[in-house]
């Protein structure tokens, strides 16, 4: 009898534990797999005609601060990584090394500000002997940034001794705008440029417990732009 | 519990709420690459204040954060690097030696110049002064440059700017110690490039120069470059 009520209790038990799991899973899962829409358009001008060898390689690098741009670092890496894998991925130079094996050519006030600078920088000692060891072929200038331009909506928390909440309703709206301007440093001339425009808004539902629902704009940027860029660069084959 | 164990429990707790509105960054190991750059054919002597040596610069922002950035060595290290790659041979000088007296000693070293560096002075800017969401150092170096007759030759003020932005940056570093860094570095950039056409330090030179550009008058006048303040 002992033993039969002992049995019942750990069957309970059991079965306690998986619906709390069963509760945590439907809670947690919408989180994971629901994401905001989002409104992405991709497109590139190209000037002339692109091409990459094996051995050839890019650098992708944001525009100066000293001239107002606030490309994320995150985003700067993002791209970067996202062009060295997949097909068609391209051989990336680290940004930091090239920066540095080049110093101080490349630094936020010192980098050409056009293919005209490029070509009188080549021109220093040792300048064009680095960048053919390293075997940059392309520079990427990446340009932009993401800004939250709208958002709206009240979410209120509280805390008691028996628990804590949230209740409301906020949204907001991301915009994530990125050119990158590509420079082929063998001709000596500007590529073209590919942008991305991204927009979407976020909602975060809350009734007891928040549910984010997250646009993001910015990886969805990073890849659209990364995508086209490898399009731009080896599609074209011409050279 | 004694009352002497309360008091010190108590005194800890405030000085811990305390010390917790006060920010410290220290530059330290400041990683400036072997610039590609060609020498300027002179020797110079280098005298480095010991305000620059030691350079700490403490602020309280909006009456609610103290914060102290501490350049530690790093300006030395710095100019003493940029300076060997920039000439043939660089004499720090000690102490000992006082720079206004260049004359009595210039006999006995063989250089062309002496450069004295200094920070005339620096500032910060973190997101809550700015409204937006980078941090932001300026630090303005002076550097005054004497003749063997120990004539200043030259006195080049130069501006320099890091910015950071406040999410965490990709080495990982903090954010203000990042734009610090970035404001030293692009210092380092600009005296690297300019320095010879700001100041003409190159017609120092006791041998005939060939392969060195110089301007015909030197920066006398405080002239700052570029400064995107």
């Amino acid at each position: 009898m002992l033993l039969r009520t002992q049995q019942m209790g750990q069957v309970k038990q059991i079965s306690y534990r998986l619906s709390l799991i069963r509760q945590l899973v439907l809670i947690i899962l919408p989180c994971i797999v629901m994401t905001a829409c989002v409104t992405a358009r991709v497109e590139d001008q190209r000037t002339t005609s692109t091409g990459i060898l094996a051995g050839e390689g890019v650098v992708i690098m944001p525009k100066s601060y000293h001239l107002g741009n606030e490309t994320e670092a995150k985003f700067t890496k993002c791209v970067g990584s996202a062009l060295g894998r997949g097909s068609s991925r391209l051989r990336v130079i680290p940004n930091n090394e090239f920066v540095d094996a080049l110093f101080p050519w490349f630094e936020p006030r010192t980098v050409p500000s056009d293919i005209k600078g490029l070509s009188i920088l080549l021109k220093e000692p040792g300048v064009s002997d680095m960048i053919a060891k390293k075997g940059v072929r392309y520079i990427i200038w990446l340009d932009g940034d993401t800004d939250k331009i709208a958002g709206g909506g009240t979410l209120s928390c509280a805390a008691g001794p028996g628990g804590a909440g949230c209740f409301g309703f906020a949204w907001w709206q991301d915009d994530s705008k990125y050119d990158a301007t590509v420079w082929d440093i063998t001709a000596l001339q500007s590529a073209g440029t590919v942008s991305a425009n991204v927009s979407g808004t976020s909602y975060l539902p809350a009734i007891i417990i928040p549910i984010p629902l997250i646009a993001r704009t910015r990886s969805k940027a990073c890849k659209g732009l990364a995508d086209q860029l490898k399009l731009f660069i080896v599609t074209d084959t011409s050279t | 519990m004694t009352s002497n164990a309360l008091i010190t429990i108590s005194v800890t707790v405030c000085l811990a709420v305390l010390g917790g509105c006060a920010s410290q960054v220290t530059v330290n190991n400041l990683n400036i690459p072997d610039p590609l750059i060609k020498k300027i054919p002179i020797s110079v002597a280098v005298k480095f204040p010991d305000e620059f040596e030691h350079f700490v610069h403490k602020e309280e922002t909006l009456g609610r954060e103290k914060w102290s950035i501490d350049l530690g060595r790093s300006n030395t290290l710095l100019f003493t690097k940029l300076l060997e790659a920039l000439f043939n041979e660089v004499v720090v000088l000690d102490d000992s030696v006082d720079p206004l007296d260049i004359p009595t000693w210039m006999d006995f070293i063989d250089i062309d110049a002496v450069i004295a560096p200094s920070i005339d002075a620096f500032e910060f800017s973190i997101p809550s002064q700015n409204q937006a969401d980078f941090f932001a150092v300026w630090v303005r170096y002076r550097i005054k440059i004497f003749d063997r007759e120990g004539q200043q030759f030259a006195n080049w003020l130069i501006s320099a700017y890091g910015k950071s932005q406040k999410s965490t940056t990709v080495s990982g570093d903090d954010p203000l110690h990042h734009a610090a860094v970035l404001a030293m570095r692009d210092a380092a950039a600009l005296i690297l490039i300019q320095l010879d056409k700001a100041t003409s330090i190159s017609s120092l030179s006791r041998e005939p120069l060939s392969n060195v550009t110089t301007n015909s008058t030197p920066a006398m006048s405080e002239l700052a470059l570029q400064n995107p303040k």
